[in-house]
């Protein structure tokens, strides 16, 4: 990236528009936070600045990503897509956008291949610069649908815990409940033409130093949105994803797709996001988009929101 | 419960800066963000849900009619973070709600998500909500 000024400054202008994305997360009453620290059920991970001021507890474990991890308050809610491809407009609000036919214009945008950008014309999102009304979108997990890999890390990557065994790394995901595996017997990556597409692929992975663990994805159904802006993704993807045990309390997770038949080049949604770790006894809260709950919802509020009527006075 | 219902109380203040972004799976296509009236009512239903929190209130318009109005936060996580609960809201309590937004197609519809913007039987929700943003520290579990 440091070879490309252009694109270095244009990955910079979305760091700088993407913390407003994200403000609510990190916004906290006074007197909350004491609150929530005194419960042992249902926990709430702390706000960012807790982080600054954190004790350090040591230097990282060899290869050991085990324990209980903090997306959330370095942005890894993710809303207008991934941190470093946001599918806004540089100067725009958070919430200024919607409507618009693709994203020509957006900060730091894709390298769509036409036979993306005619996938990406089918997605509807609910959020972005193309973001339709909450009813007619036909994003996936608005139907039930699981957010499948990678959107599970360019979307809500909140709280997340990760256990080691002999043979692999399991990821557990605080949303919707999902968990996947990461295979480190040393069998290599399927054919994808051997195997039936999965929402969440089929990974491999293995530690190249003590503390970096580098993981490669493949046979990701092509039913899945990358994000939560209707980013597409072909059969042919794959993922390429970079665990680093900074110390004892971080890691650094870099993403990288590559699917040339949707993209001209490479492109790294996540470079270098730091998660926290959190305490031992930390319990998740359920967060789960369930059929009945979201029925009401549709029935309740976005659909009676979408529906047409006169303007607002 | 019509006498207890207050007018409502249209107020497009002019303070967008306090409109703080409400984080959802989904944006504010359906919805005006320059929009804030602030609406006083009689709490009907309290849903804790996902993907959306949501409040119905009934209030009575300026021709005197009961509007029964939706308003949506965010999903339990996020709400939990602002001091939420399961038990915040119960029928019958008295709300006075500034919008963050509303609905363009006129419908009783509003998001929150403007800061200090709920009054909960006369007094802020949540408490120190009014200040939000300044400090809020989370007590270290390590």
């Amino acid at each position: 990236m440091a070879k490309c000024p252009m694109l270095s400054a244009i990955v910079l202008l979305a760091c700088f528009f993407v913390p407003a994305v994200h403000a609510q997360l990190n916004d906290q009453p006074k007197g909350v936070a004491e609150e929530l620290a005194k419960r042992k059920w249902n926990n709430s991970p702390p706000v960012k600045s807790f982080y600054s001021g954190q004790k350090n507890h040591g230097p990282a474990p060899v290869r050991d990503l085990s324990g209980i991890w903090d997306g959330t308050a370095e942005g890894g809610g993710q809303f207008k897509g991934p941190i470093l491809h946001p599918a806004l407009y540089p100067g725009s609000r958070a919430d200024d956008d919607a409507g618009h036919p693709d994203e020509t214009g957006v900060v730091n945008p894709l390298p769509f291949t036409a036979a993306g950008l005619e996938a990406l014309k089918k997605n509807k999102p609910g959020d972005g610069v193309r973001a339709v009304d909450v009813a007619n979108t036909n994003d996936p997990v608005d139907y039930g649908n699981p957010s499948g890999f990678p959107r599970m890390l360019f979307y809500e990557l909140r709280v997340i815990e990760l256990t080691q065994t002999k043979n692999q790394i399991i990821m557990l995901d605080e949303f919707d409940q999902h968990w996947r595996h990461i295979w480190t017997d040393g069998r290599p990556l399927p054919d994808i033409n051997d195997v039936e597409p999965r929402f969440f692929g089929y990974s491999v992975g293995k530690w190249t130093d003590d503390y970096t663990f580098e993981a490669d994805t493949v046979g990701v159904d092509d039913k899945t949105w990358l994000d939560n802006v209707g980013r597409p993704h072909s059969y042919d993807m794959s993922v390429h994803e970079i665990w680093h045990r900074v110390d004892y309390d971080k890691i650094e997770l870099t993403v990288t797709v590559d699917d040339p038949k949707y993209y001209s080049e490479k492109w790294t949604g996540l470079n270098k996001l730091v998660l926290h770790r959190l305490s031992d006894d930390f319990d998740m809260e359920e967060f789960i988009y369930n059929g009945v709950e979201t029925e009401d919802y549709n029935k309740s509020v976005a659909g009676e929101a979408a529906r047409s009527g006169k303007p607002a006075k | 419960m019509s006498g207890k219902v207050g007018a409502v109380v249209v107020m497009f203040v002019g303070l967008f800066a306090a409109c703080v972004p409400l984080q959802a799976h989904h944006g504010n296509a359906s919805f005006d963000v320059s929009k804030h009236p602030t609406v006083k009512g009689i709490v009907t239903e309290y849903v804790w849900a996902n993907p959306h929190v949501y409040l119905k209130f009934d209030a009575k318009d300026e021709n005197g009619q009961v509007q029964h109005w939706v308003v949506e936060a965010s999903n339990p996580p996020d709400q939990t973070r602002q001091g939420w609960t399961k038990f915040s809201f119960k029928p019958g309590d008295e709300v006075e709600i500034t919008m963050g937004s509303v609905a363009r197609n006129g419908q009783p519809i509003g998001r929150f998500g403007f800061r200090g913007g709920i009054i909960l039987n006369g007094k802020p929700f949540p408490p120190g909500a009014e200040n939000a943003g300044d400090t809020g520290e989370t007590v270290p579990k390590q």
